[in-house]
């Protein structure tokens, strides 16, 4: 729990995970899928309705993300408990290309014409703890985390 | 599951009511703007209403279909107005920063038909007067209002 050694956001492993599932992203319909899933974990561990606004939201800029430029890539969903508390980590992987210019897209700045930049940033704000990882050779994998 | 998948236009006095789904896919977002632009074309109407109240979740691709909607009708010579955002809706766009400034917006749909110069005398005639599609605009977003006040942390 101690170990802060990765750069950007260092993010602590998760607690005891209670429940967790995956859910694939390729289609347009998949992003539907992945926030119906997400909507409804975040509602069955309680989240006020606000948060779970967040969280879907958050979700649907994330897998968009997936849909639009790895093309393939899953969503895995996992109900932690650590300290005491209990939280939601979304994490979306894909071997797509990599983001080029990843300090740049954190702080806000990096905007592609459909507004790219902006989804991953924004998404930062809406949730508790982020952690962001991309390279062309292994995609990219963003980790979110929601406590109640 | 068809209900979550249609939008909706319809037409009162002459202002188009487009009605947004709860969990439209990104297609269905496209859909509707394309039919709203081409009533705007044929009807003339003086405004468009966007009643986005059962919408739960505004992403940034949404939110950027509604706000080009707006200028896309405004380009047309009419007046949109977005109405029914969900206070847990209006949060996070607030805190994701879309780019919905630009948007005029009201508090219902009766706001924005009075705002839109859509003028009805007394109460009684207009209820009277309107008895289908007003009366049908006015339930759903009294509907709409009540389910987005909900309890705090009532998740379930």
């Amino acid at each position: 729990m101690s170990e802060h050694d990765s750069k950007g956001d260092p993010i602590k492993p998760a607690g005891r995970v209670r429940q967790s599932g995956t859910v694939r992203v390729m289609g347009e319909e998949d992003i539907l899928r992945a926030r119906q899933q997400a909507r409804g974990v975040a509602e069955e561990i309680g989240f006020s309705s606000t948060d779970v606004t967040r969280i879907v939201t958050a979700v649907s800029e994330l897998a968009r993300n997936i849909h639009l430029y790895a093309d393939d890539g899953i969503m895995e969903w996992r109900e932690i408990e650590s300290g005491g508390r209990t939280g939601l980590e979304l994490v979306f992987d894909d071997d797509g290309p990599g983001i080029d210019d990843v300090e740049g897209v954190l702080r806000g700045e990096h905007s592609t014409s459909d507004g790219m930049g902006r989804g991953i940033h924004g998404t930062r704000k809406l949730m508790d703890e982020f952690d962001l990882t991309s390279t062309s050779e292994d995609g990219t994998t963003i980790t979110v985390r929601k406590w109640r | 599951m068809s209900a979550t998948q249609t939008a909706a236009v319809t037409q009162v006095y002459d202002v188009l009511i487009a009605t947004f789904p709860g969990r439209p896919t990104d297609g269905a977002v496209d859909e509707l703007q394309q039919d709203v632009l081409s009533l705007m074309e044929e009807i003339e109407p003086r405004g468009v209403v966007l009643d986005v109240s059962a919408v739960t979740t505004l992403d940034s691709f949404f939110a950027r279909v509604i706000s080009e909607t707006a200028s896309m009708v405004e380009l047309l010579g009419g007046d949109a107005i977005v109405v029914g955002m969900r206070p847990s809706v209006a949060i996070t766009a607030a805190e994701l920063g879309f780019g919905l400034d630009s948007v005029e917006t009201a508090r219902s749909t009766d706001h924005a038909l009075s705002m839109l110069g859509v003028r009805v005398d007394d109460e009684e005639s207009a209820t009277a007067a309107a008895d289908n599609d007003t009366a049908a605009t006015q339930s759903a977003a009294a509907d709409s209002g009540s389910e987005s006040s909900p309890s705090p942390g009532g998740g379930r």
